[in-house]
């Protein structure tokens, strides 16, 4: 072999495995996913602001989680009150740690714009808070895994259970409340702030 | 190279898993408008519209042939949120049946998810509630025997049955007027929107008013309290948790009409 | 000084004697009292005191020992849900639902104020899910609400007893009818703060009824009828799950002299229960379950879905027989018991049989004086023919006087006249030798025919023979005369040629 192409192949070699490690580097996250991380199911919400991603995208942040629907006048409107009531127990360095990601049962109506009327009605922090949509025929999935039950009603209405489910960073469940409003059960407090603590 | 070695193997896979899974044929059923035994809050009847359904639950054979095609629902690989530790716990090993787990007999033991995915992966999906409901409303003869006391006393000696014994094969009994087989008798089945039956953990509380349970309205309640085929089913279908499995509980798919 | 110790004795002596004015019975006892217990706004003693306790479970008919606490405790209870195939009869089997794999389920037993930690495992091969409603519970459904269990799973949930009393528990899911026709049901004892009064034994009895396809006794596997249960029609009423569960070798077994307490419960679903233990008289009967008792009852009703308690003292050894006093249920259907007491006779309160003598009816009234004072007299030496007269005329009256009529004129064509009878005229010996040898064949008695049978009325003692013999022979007309009881004892060994083959 002629010395330039021996000089190539090194070179060619040496830059692949250049490659291999800046790759290794630059993806932290790829300690894999935990088997009992909710993240396990694929799930593909669009938000308020219009982007569209798989909610693995939250992996990494504690998420605070309920399943709501924008045209609900009775329990939702409380679940709001709910994620408020938990971020105003927290100290202000824990409260920027916190996720709160209020997943809609009814996609064909809630899209962007109208996720959006609520938040600006509600006034919540965009930085913290997402509203969004999960694809139709993944709704039931995700209230599965959720431990949410649901039926659409004729008129477009919605009969569902409530919860307050916390994810933490690897989007395993920690806990859960079926206490909603604005008085939020102290014991679920407690395990908001354990987990924002590590 | 690596190729020349991987298609023969795949074609292999495939060709297993279309001779097993080509087992459960079809039926088409009308719909229509149905009265369902559940008092709905809206509606007195439901309408079904014209779907198919498989003649017979899924089989070990069938699912094992999805596990060995789609291994992250080997009982090993699976993810623990979509499966509870019991997942197909009644098979030899991950990829092997086994003497406890006949290749004709339904498959049980699998979640929600799990049988979802299967439905998906041939095109399909659960059955709804509804349509559940309404192909096993019908007895041999007749498209609606759900009046007939004898209907229902023959469901009611299942439910008397110990559940120790084995489980028969799929497919053994005589059609129901719509040609579907088993949907009695053999094993409880998973729905699609099964999370949609939201009844009170205690069943007694018909007519309830406690609102803030389910979102501005009472729980479900029988129209029909005599049919006590329904009500069981609901409630265990109540009872469970998508990633839930039981011995006694399987699944079979269903799909749209064009 | 020595006057203020003087002062202190005189008084602690008066309050001795003051105290020894007799037994002051415990409020509850007292009938009609204003006592109030308070219910359960009384019944919170604070938060569970000390480590927390593994309840101690036992299957019927045992019943734990008491919790002996004077403090609430937290109290662990792990009850399973088991679907078993058992016998209700002999050669008959049914798919039982059970708590704890018996029917009733498992005894359980806290204190009034501990609170309860209560899970509900539901075995893999189930085929139902199930829950639990305990009648001891203050919250929505008992618990049912918080229990509802699939196949293979467990749920918890917590609560505090806050009413002391007996209560019923059973599954409540749809249909409950079924679930509780099935056997699901059992009790849980709340004991009241003081502890229920000790006892020698204790047992757990609960009455149920049953429906199946078949019927009472039908062999073989049977199902259950949802129809017959809502016709309230059960096939078996029984206690403890099963006709013959406490009978032979599995009857309960007490002691005399000993203090036996049963905790009864009605599962139902239907039928409401007549309690009553045959040659016993309850004691103290906690009426439902509750916190006052009765005293002396016989037969005490449990209500379906409720429960009694009964003490009572065993002083005869025997065979007591629970029943539910509904008696077909108990000999049709089952619902039959028993409590086999050993011990010492007791023949000053029950003597057995003493006496076993023929009774004649009506006919036996105020004449049987004459017969009592004949056999005082002949004993004394001192009979004489009026005697004998008397009494025989009050034997006559039963025995005879239904043929040969009162006035001795017998019945023409049929029975002979012994008045002025010339057959006996010609010879008096005939009078007690057909009395005891009876007649058959063709005689003629004041110039008429007769030919029947008269039988042999051997049964009467030599010396009825004889006051009735002699009776006859001074009576209408008759020659007169004496039979004494050595002469009738004479003939009765002689049969003559004429004598009746008898009936």
């Amino acid at each position: 072999m002629k010395a330039s192409s021996k000089f190539a192949a090194c070179l060619s070699l040496a830059l692949l495995l250049l490659a291999a490690a800046a790759a290794a580097v630059a993806a932290p996250k790829q300690a894999p996913l935990p088997r009992d991380s909710v993240y396990q199911l694929p799930a593909t919400l669009t938000d308020q602001a219009g982007e569209t991603r798989d909610w693995r995208s939250k992996r990494g942040t504690p998420q605070l989680v309920a399943m709501f629907y924008t045209s609900c006048q009775f329990i939702c409107p409380l679940i709001i009150d709910s994620g408020k009531a938990v971020e105003h127990a927290l100290p202000a360095d824990q409260r920027a740690r916190l996720g709160i990601l209020l997943i809609s049962m009814d996609p064909a109506r809630d899209d962007p714009t109208a996720l959006m009327s609520v938040a600006r009605k509600r006034k919540l922090d965009a930085a913290h808070w997402s509203l969004a949509s999960p694809e139709p025929d993944q709704v039931r999935a995700v209230a599965g895994v959720l431990g949410v039950r649901y039926r659409q009603l004729a008129d477009g209405e919605f009969n569902h259970t409530s919860v307050l489910v916390l994810l933490d960073a690897e989007g395993r469940i920690v806990a859960r409340s079926e206490q909603i409003g604005s008085q939020v059960d102290p014991e679920f407090v407690a395990e908001v702030r354990r987990v924002l603590a590590d | 190279m690596r190729l020349a070695v991987a298609l023969p193997c795949l074609l292999a896979v495939a060709a297993t898993a279309a001779l097993a899974a080509g087992g459960a044929a079809w039926v088409r059923l009308p719909g229509g408008d149905f009265r369902s035994a559940l008092k709905y809050e809206d509606a007195r009847k439901v309408r079904i519209a014209p779907f198919e359904l498989q003649q017979r639950p899924v089989t070990n054979a069938e699912f094992l042939a999805f596990v060995q095609a789609h291994p992250q629902w080997r009982r090993d690989n699976v993810a623990s949120v979509l499966a509870e530790p019991r997942y197909l716990s009644h098979w030899a090993s991950p990829d092997v049946l086994g003497d406890k787990a006949l290749p004709q007999q339904p498959v049980v033991q699998v979640s929600w998810f799990a049988a979802s995915a299967y439905c998906e992966a041939q095109g399909a999906r659960l059955p709804t509630w509804s349509e559940w409901e309404y192909a096993a409303a019908a007895d041999e003869t007749r498209r609606d025997a759900r009046s007939d006391p004898a209907w229902r006393e023959r469901i009611l000696a299942w439910y008397s049955t110990p559940s120790n014994k084995a489980l028969p094969r799929a497919g053994l009994q005589t059609p129901n007027a719509w040609g579907v087989q088993d949907l009695h008798g053999l094993v409880w089945e998973w729905t699609d929107d099964f999370s949609s039956l939201l009844v009170s953990g205690d069943n007694r509380m018909q007519g309830d008013a406690d609102k803030f349970k389910f979102c501005g309205a009472g729980a479900l309640s029988m129209d029909d309290r005599e049919n006590y085929a329904v009500l069981m089913r609901v409630a265990m279908l109540s009872s469970l948790d998508a990633v839930d499995t039981t011995a006694n509980l399987g699944f079979r798919c269903a799909r749209d009409v064009k | 000084m020595k006057r203020f110790i003087a002062c202190i004795a005189i008084a602690t002596l008066l309050a001795a004697a003051g105290c020894k004015q007799g037994d002051t019975p415990a409020p509850a006892a007292k009938p009609g009292a204003a006592y109030d217990s308070g219910g359960s706004l009384k019944g919170d003693f604070g938060p569970p005191q000390g480590k927390p306790i593994e309840a101690v479970l036992t299957s019927p008919p045992h019943v734990p020992p008491p919790t002996g606490r004077d403090y609430p405790a937290k109290v662990v209870v792990e009850l399973d849900v088991v679907e078993k195939e058992m016998e209700i009869s002999e050669g008959t089997t049914y798919t039982f639902w059970t708590f704890g794999g018996t029917v009733p389920g498992s005894f359980i037993r806290v204190r009034q104020g501990d609170t309860v930690v209560f899970h509900l495992r539901n075995m893999p091969d189930s085929k139902m899910p199930h829950n639990i409603d305990l009648h001891g519970v203050t919250g929505p459904g008992g618990g049912a609400s918080s229990s509802f269990t699939a196949p293979g799973h467990v749920t918890r949930f917590t609560f505090k007893a806050l009413n002391a009393g007996l209560f019923v528990y059973h599954c409540a899911t749809a249909p409950v009818g079924m679930h509780i026709a099935n056997g699901m049901y059992g009790l849980i004892l709340v004991e009241p703060p003081e502890g229920m009064p000790p006892v020698d034994r204790e047992y757990y009895v609960m009455q149920g009824d049953f429906y199946t396809t078949g019927k009472y006794r039908e062999k073989g596997h049977q199902g259950f009828d949802m129809q017959k249960g809502i016709d309230e029609n059960p096939t078996y009423v029984v206690f403890n799950g099963a006709e013959g569960s406490l009978t032979g070798d599995n009857a309960l077994t007490a002691n005399t002299g000993e203090n036996v307490r049963l905790y009864v419960g009605n599962g139902g679903p239907n039928l409401v229960s007549s309690f009553h233990v045959i040659g016993e008289i309850f004691d103290k009967v906690w009426f439902e379950g509750g916190t006052r008792y009765n005293e002396n009852v016989q037969t005490t009703l449990i209500p379906s879905g409720g429960a009694a308690i009964m003490d009572f003292h065993v002083e005869v050894p025997g065979s007591y027989v629970l029943v539910d006093h509904s008696i077909f249920r108990a000999f049709n259907k089952g619902a039959l018991a028993i409590l086999k007491a050993d011990g010492a006779e007791r023949p000053d309160i029950y003597s057995g049989k003493e006496v076993d003598a023929m009774y004649i009816g009506d006919q036996a009234n105020a004449n049987l004086a004459a017969v009592g004072a004949a056999v005082k007299a002949e004993k004394a030496g001192e009979l004489t023919v009026d005697d004998q007269i008397e009494a025989g005329k009050a034997l006559f009256a039963g025995t005879c006087s239904t043929c040969h009529q009162a006035s001795g004129e017998g019945m023409p064509g049929v029975f002979p006249p012994l008045a002025n009878s010339d057959y006996i005229a010609a010879d008096p010996a005939h009078v007690p030798q057909v009395i005891l040898h009876g007649l058959q064949g063709p005689i003629k008695v004041n110039g008429k025919d007769y030919d029947s049978i008269m039988p042999p009325m051997s049964q009467l003692t030599d010396d009825e023979v004889a006051n009735i013999a002699t009776y006859v022979l001074n009576s209408w007309g008759n020659p007169g005369g004496q039979v004494t009881k050595e002469q009738a004892a004479e003939i009765r060994k002689v049969k003559p040629a004429n004598a009746s083959e008898g009936h």
